[in-house]
């Protein structure tokens, strides 16, 4: 254990190779608790690799992550996820075969606490789990508009609504930090601006929010932190409405006059 | 949502089963009590692999070894030892556990088609145990004198008496099925069966789910075999050779992969047509793996998977292709 930052979620000096290809080099930002942050960067720019890095899904070749000042590197995906953190994933990731019900139901996997035998039993120990996850799940289906699709197959969704039941389904256990991997990609403007008042309300609630896209109003008008790579590594990093200021940025990649006025 | 009901094919089916029992034991015919407990042996082990198959997703091979352990656990406990039959039916479930746990661990740490291999190669390997452990297992002898089960000791050795033992135990293995497929342990089964990535994501620990359905393959597997060799009364290595796998593959894909009822279906199919088919002489195999081809071809998902949604209007087109991002949120 280093010294602690009170950072939710830390990355110190990360590195991933595939190859001769440096994918993420020397990348370096922490995310503030109970923050909504953005990591933006054009496509190519290393960005689902640092998701798949931070979830554990892949392994880092240098650096450290730090989940709550506890480092995860080399931790494996579930151990992570039971330590807090949910993601998304950037393609459309349906159960198949399962209703949208049965979808945020398996979200709430780990709000059981009984075994084989137990299930088997079907005790009151049980059937209280089950009646309360079957409470928290119609909550869910309402606050993310899915009541009426709630016995539909989930892959039989539209695309926008198939994006706020990942959403739900990742939301439902409650993590500390929500980690989202491209989730405006696909939609309207309309379900765009849904999508960013859901955020704000699932970071209202507690959960810090790590928001990974290339949508820069999106990105600039939802997240209070934003963090800029390109080509591997982080060009500016800090409270949006500076990072949006910061000539390097504008020149790199935002592009002249773009995103001023989008801040708050 | 935990359904309570079951649907209108596994009632049908179940239904139907049950009526053909009674029947049976009001007729007293010699051949159904044979043909339908032989076909609650088989479905009692097919449950077991369908848990596996049909709600974990994991192909496994491993399902007869679990009956060797069973088979061959009955018999040198009964039949050598001399210990009470009901011993010969639980205590080999416990080894067979154990063997579960033992290849589960490393096995599952597998990806891709490696642990379907190596469980065929475990199944490949008990055989020729059976045949090779000759002190072990009597080789390709066996072991006969394996006694019946009793109560209050009332020897359930008459086929009627037998019959309904069996089918107790099947209707066990099919609440065990019904209740767990309807839990949460199912719904992470079934999850973790089509996507393991988006199933750890959610904190669903898809080792030790997919641990929990070996084992429970594992118990009925070895209670279908001692049941086996209590039922036949003795025990040799065909009983667990690569015809029994086959069999235990075509029931679960014939009744329909996941389906409560499906094993009950597809062992009956594996037991009559056969038999049905007899009058064909040197043809009755043909025509038994032409009809299988026909049954694949046309019912893919099993007798029971038969889609009917195309009598209904669809809602709405069911394919989203991603479409191309749009500008800007505000």
């Amino acid at each position: 254990m280093t010294s602690t930052t009170g950072a939710a979620l830390t990355l110190d000096k990360v590195t991933k190779r595939f190859g001769g290809v440096v994918a993420v080099n020397d990348v370096s930002f922490s995310v503030a608790p109970g923050s909504i942050h953005g990591l933006i960067g054009p496509n190519g720019a290393g960005k689902s690799t640092l998701v798949s890095l931070i979830s554990g899904y892949q392994r880092a070749d240098g650096g450290t992550i730090r989940l709550d000042d506890v480092a995860i590197t080399g931790v494996s995906p579930l151990r992570i996820a039971l330590r807090g953190l949910a993601r998304t994933f950037q393609a459309a990731t349906p159960l198949q075969g399962m209703t949208v019900r049965e979808n945020v139901e398996v979200g709430l996997h780990t709000t059981y606490t009984a075994g084989l035998a137990r299930t088997l039993l079907r005790g009151p120990g049980v059937r209280r789990e089950d009646r309360e996850c079957r409470a928290a799940t119609v909550e869910l289906l309402a606050r993310y508009g899915l009541t009426e699709s709630a016995d539909r197959l989930a892959a039989d969704l539209p695309f926008g609504q198939l994006r706020f039941l990942e959403i739900a389904r990742a939301i439902a256990r409650e993590p500390r930090i929500l980690l989202l991997d491209e989730p405006a990609a696909g939609l309207d403007q309309t379900e765009t601006s849904a999508l960013a008042d859901l955020l704000r309300h699932v970071n209202g609630e507690g959960t810090t929010v790590l928001v990974i896209d290339h949508d820069v109003p999106f990105m600039f008008s939802l997240c209070h932190d934003v963090t800029v790579v390109n080509f591997g590594s982080v060009i500016a990093s800090g409270v949006a409405a500076e990072v949006a200021r910061d000539p390097v940025v504008r020149d790199a990649y935002l592009g002249s006059g773009s995103a001023g006025e989008e801040t708050e | 949502m935990i359904r309570r009901t079951i649907g209108i094919r596994d009632a049908s089916v179940l239904g139907a089963a049950l009526v053909a029992v009674i029947a049976t034991l009001l007729t007293g015919s010699a051949y159904w009590t044979y043909a339908l407990t032989l076909i609650a042996i088989y479905a009692i082990a097919a449950v077991g692999l369908n848990v596996m198959l049909g709600l974990a997703g994991q192909v496994s091979f491993a399902q007869t070894t679990f009956m060797g352990i069973g088979g061959y656990g009955a018999a040198r406990l009964t039949a050598t030892l001399g210990w009470d039959p009901w011993w010969g039916l639980v205590l080999p479930a416990f080894g067979a556990v154990a063997v579960a746990v033992l290849i589960g661990l490393p096995l599952f740490r597998l990806r891709g088609h490696y642990f379907a291999m190596a469980t065929f190669a475990l199944a490949l390997g008990t055989n020729s145990l059976a045949v090779g452990a000759v002190l072990l297992t009597g080789g390709s002898t066996g072991i006969a004198g394996v006694p019946p089960l009793a109560i209050a000791g009332l020897s359930l050795g008459t086929p009627q008496g037998f019959l309904i033992v069996s089918w107790i135990v099947l209707a066990l293995a099919l609440a065990v099925f019904f209740v767990l497929s309807r839990s949460h342990i199912g719904r992470a089964w079934r999850a973790l069966a089509t996507s393991p990535d988006v199933a750890v994501s959610l904190g669903v620990p898809v080792l030790r789910l997919k641990l929990l359905a070996l084992i429970v393959a594992a118990v009925m597997g070895s209670v279908a075999g001692s049941l086996y060799a209590q039922f036949s009364s003795f025990v040799a290595p065909d009983f667990i050779n690569l015809v029994m796998i086959i069999n235990l593959f075509l029931i679960v894909f014939i009744g329909g992969r996941g389906m409560l009822s499906g094993p009950v279906l597809g062992a009956a199919f594996v037991a009559l047509i056969p038999q049905a088919l007899s009058f064909l002489g040197e043809w009755q195999n043909v025509v038994f793996f032409v009809l299988l081809l026909l049954f694949m071809l046309f019912l893919p998902r099993g007798a029971l998977g038969f889609d009917l949604s195309w009598l209904r209007p669809r809602p709405r087109d069911s394919s989203h292709p991603v479409p191309e991002r749009t500008e800007a949120a505000r």
